[in-house]
């Protein structure tokens, strides 16, 4: 394509009329929201003292958990779907065969390698048994890397902290009536 | 010895072949032998200056003069242009503080001004534009270095002499320098002669038909620019509208 | 009589770098406050007194802020030349400390400071080089070398985005400081002199500052001065979306700082050339009034006030400054050439000549219309700030028509015709 394509259409500048040549208006007009804005409220969170307030904590991506059932047993199948949805790759889990009746298999070892992970929640979404769920914790931090890999145990002491202000998938739709997933 | 010419004549051969030597020839041997010759030589010329009465003024002067001459040596002795620039920056402060030293208050800070500010920042940009490197031949090699080290030398003896001729006249025939008057008298009397008002009633009354000859060459020289730079616009016009023709 | 005035010199020069570099300091603070605040965020409040916990609304910023840049790792990368890479950084620094030599920042102390016995009987001039007739030249003059730091900087840096960024800002520099001289030009014709000093004793004497008296050469001064300090919506030389740092890109640790408060203080250098050309200095009607124009007899209270109200202009302009920089987008390259020269240097021209036109025939033109001089002066210079904004606004010369600038094909060669 060239310059002096016939196709091309030459899009006129809006015209800037008296007003916006003598650049007077605008700049008022520029100084006054700078303005406005120099004595408005401040919107900063002064965390650690604040906190900053999520709205949702259902639909919020932050540390992950690993949920348990009813028996307090771990919910995971260890069916990889998480392992496999990740772009990170950041879960790596150890299958063994399930010393309970009602699975087949259970995680052996679980563990999340919180750096590498970007909290896309796509490990949520697949899920067939809503164990893993990301919480509203956001500030988590740690002196090295290693300590950054969370393992099973670490992950189900999550859910034990959070599970009463965050109840998992399951408990929300027992609470509305249905059952499976909602999508 | 005592015959302060001798002196300086010798300073004058001496410098003549240190700088010679010390100017990019192609060549870096004698480099050292040139900075030493010319140093010498320098010290020479300094040896033979008046006393200026007290040690603070004579300090003062000393240095200013010693980074005049030394930037200015170094201008024409450095390979690279850029740096010969930033000599040539320091010689001009080192003028600037002389003119200041000897009271030319607005010599001084229009030679700043006009030289440093805008010429030599000009020279900068087309050096810095054209040769970054400065790898050229002809920037690395000065042209014709002997005649001009010895013709600036010779040029710097005679004047030199010239001024030991004024220096050792006889002490009556000198007239004394007018005390500057004082500050409260500056500040409220724009008339006293060392006020800088002084020196725009010489220049726009005395020479008034100089400064407005120069004037109108410079705006000549303005509007040449000018034309150069519509007469390409046009081109490019005309161009574009044969184009559009044959489209 | 030596010891006292050389103690005086070295007194005020330590004052004023003392000052200077404290309130460099205190003011990238204030400018990392109202970027904040404009933001409606709360802005740097953490830092205070060191090693305690006392906050103080974050005002140890600043110390922090320095010994971090004195310790951070100065890197000099391989590929500069060094000498000019060192040279750049200080000879900006330099030329940016040497302009206040001139500038006064008060009026006069009463000579009572010294001992009677030391015998100085003059009151003492509060500017560190007092007496230099050519102070307005000479700020001129010191600030020009300024484009040295940034266009050796840039070169010796070897860095495309470095060496783009130095000569786009030494163009810029250079192309403002006709404006910055012609809105000075007003200013010294009208008062008919070079000192400083001089021209605010006038104002005060008056009691009409010169933004009253030349408003278009005060516009002019003002935005020029934006050049010249760099500051948004003039800040080309360090556009960081296009040039990463511009001319201090390869520049760390004490080297980048020094371009800094480089930067800073030329924005303190303008307000006080501002607020001493064209808001009357330290004079404020009924507040400054005793003493003498020159400070002959003034009284501590008179000398203090005098202060208090220079810096406080000063202090406005800083954050008029600070302001202006959240409230305009930057200027394109060619626009900001094309106010500078096609904008700006007429207006200062027309308010030059206005001015000469008012030195010589003022008098006689307020006479016959019958109105006070200054009066007519002021209202001569409103007239001329329309008139001038009206002509400018009609020609429009920054709106460009960058098509021809899309020459995707040269003329010459063969164009294939696509039909429709």
């Amino acid at each position: 394509m060239n310059a002096n394509d016939k196709r091309i259409r030459w899009v006129k500048e809006p015209a800037l009329g008296m007003a916006g040549k003598s650049y007077l208006l605008l700049f008022v007009q520029g100084l006054a929201t700078t303005l406005k804005h120099l004595v408005s409220r401040k919107k900063t969170v002064q965390s650690p003292e604040e906190r900053h307030e999520i709205p949702d904590p259902i639909i919020y991506r932050g540390v992950h958990r690993l949920n348990r059932d009813e028996q307090g047993r771990v919910k995971c199948v260890a069916c990889f779907l998480c392992a496999t949805a990740c772009p990170a790759h950041c879960i790596d889990i150890v299958a063994a065969e399930s010393p309970w009746p009602d699975r087949e298999k259970y995680p052996q070892s679980f563990t999340i390698d919180e750096l590498r992970c970007i909290y896309c929640g796509l490990c949520e979404e697949a899920c067939p048994v809503d164990a893993i769920e990301l919480t509203s914790l956001y500030d988590l931090s740690g002196k090295s890397r290693e300590e950054m890999i969370f393992d099973k145990q670490k992950l189900l002491s999550i859910y034990d902290q959070t599970k009463d202000a965050e109840p998992t998938r399951t408990e929300r739709l027992k609470g509305e009536g249905g059952g499976g997933k909602a999508e | 010895m005592h015959d302060p010419h001798i002196i300086l004549i010798l300073t004058t051969l001496l410098g003549a072949v240190g700088l010679w030597l010390m100017l990019p020839r192609g060549t870096h041997r004698g480099r050292s032998v040139g900075i030493i010759l010319t140093a010498v030589a320098l010290g020479a010329g300094a040896s033979q200056l008046p006393y200026l009465g007290d040690w603070l003024t004579e300090s003062i002067f000393g240095v200013l003069a010693a980074v005049t001459v030394v930037s200015a040596a170094a201008t024409i002795a450095f390979r690279n242009p850029v740096y010969c620039a930033i000599w040539f920056g320091l010689t001009l402060l080192g003028t600037a503080g002389l003119f200041l030293f000897a009271g030319a208050q607005f010599l001084a800070v229009a030679t700043i001004v006009v030289y440093a500010g805008a010429i030599l920042v000009t020279f900068l940009f087309v050096l810095m534009l054209a040769q970054p490197e400065g790898k050229a031949a002809y920037d690395r090699v000065s042209w014709e270095a002997l005649l001009s080290a010895v013709l600036g030398m010779v040029f710097v003896g005679v004047l030199s002499m010239a001024i030991v001729g004024v220096f050792t006249a006889p002490r009556e025939a000198k007239e004394r320098p007018v005390a500057p008057p004082a500050a409260k008298e500056l500040a409220e009397n724009v008339l006293v002669p060392q006020h800088v008002a002084a020196l725009g009633t010489e220049l726009f009354g005395k020479h008034l038909i100089a400064v407005e000859v120069a004037g109108a060459l410079l705006l000549a020289a303005l509007v040449g620019a000018a034309v150069i730079v519509a007469q390409g616009k046009m081109e490019e016009k005309n161009e574009r509208n044969a184009q559009q023709k044959r489209d | 009589m030596l010891l006292p005035l050389t103690l005086e010199a070295l007194l005020k020069i330590a004052l004023l770098i003392a000052g200077l570099m404290t309130a460099a300091a205190y003011f990238v603070l204030l400018e990392r406050w109202i970027a904040a605040w404009v933001q409606d965020r709360l802005g740097p409040n953490r830092v205070g007194v060191p090693l305690t916990k006392i906050r103080l609304f974050g005002l140890g910023q600043p110390i922090a802020d320095g010994v971090k840049f004195l310790f951070k790792a100065e890197f000099t990368p391989g590929h500069v030349d060094k000498f000019i890479y060192f040279l750049a950084p200080m000879s900006i620094f330099a030329a940016a400390i040497l302009v206040f030599a001139v500038i006064p920042f008060g009026s006069a102390l009463p000579p009572n400071i010294f001992p009677a016995s030391w015998g100085v009987g003059e009151p003492i001039q509060l500017v560190a080089a007092p007496g230099i007739d050519v102070g307005m030249i000479y700020v001129f003059a010191v600030g020009s070398i300024a484009v040295y730091g940034v266009v050796l900087g840039g070169w010796a840096s070897n860095n495309k985005y470095s060496f783009l960024g130095g000569l786009r800002s030494g163009a810029q520099l250079i192309s403002y400081e006709l404006p910055l001289g012609l809105g000075i030009l007003g200013v010294v014709l009208a008062s008919g002199s070079l000192r400083l000093e001089t021209i605010i004793s006038q104002q005060a004497q008056s009691g009409a500052w010169n933004c009253f008296l030349q408003p278009l050469g005060f516009l002019v001064f003002a935005v020029a001065s934006f050049a010249e300090a760099g500051r948004l919506p003039f800040d080309l030389p360090e556009a960081e979306q296009e040039l990463v740092g511009g001319y201090h890109t390869e520049y760390s640790g004490i080297k980048l700082m020094m371009y800094l408060v480089a930067e800073f203080l030329h924005m303190i250098t303008a307000s006080f050339l501002i607020a001493i050309l064209f808001l009357g200095g330290w004079h404020f009607w009924g507040l400054t009034d005793g003493g003498g124009p020159d400070g002959n007899t003034v009284t501590w209270v008179v000398a203090v006030l005098r202060i208090i109200v220079l810096l406080a202009k000063v202090m406005a302009m800083i954050l008029f400054f600070m302001v202006v920089r959240w409230s305009w987008p930057r200027f394109r390259y060619d626009q900001l050439m094309d106010i500078g020269w096609k904008v700006m240097i007429p207006w200062g021209l027309a308010n030059l000549i206005a001015v000469a036109v008012w030195v010589e025939y003022g008098d006689r033109i307020a006479h016959s219309l019958g109105l006070p001089p200054l009066l007519c002066m002021g209202l001569c210079g409103f007239v001329i700030l329309l008139l001038g904004w009206y002509v400018a606004t009609k020609a429009d010369p920054t709106l460009n028509d960058n098509r021809p600038r899309r020459r995707l094909i040269s003329p010459d060669r063969h164009v294939e015709k696509i039909e429709v």
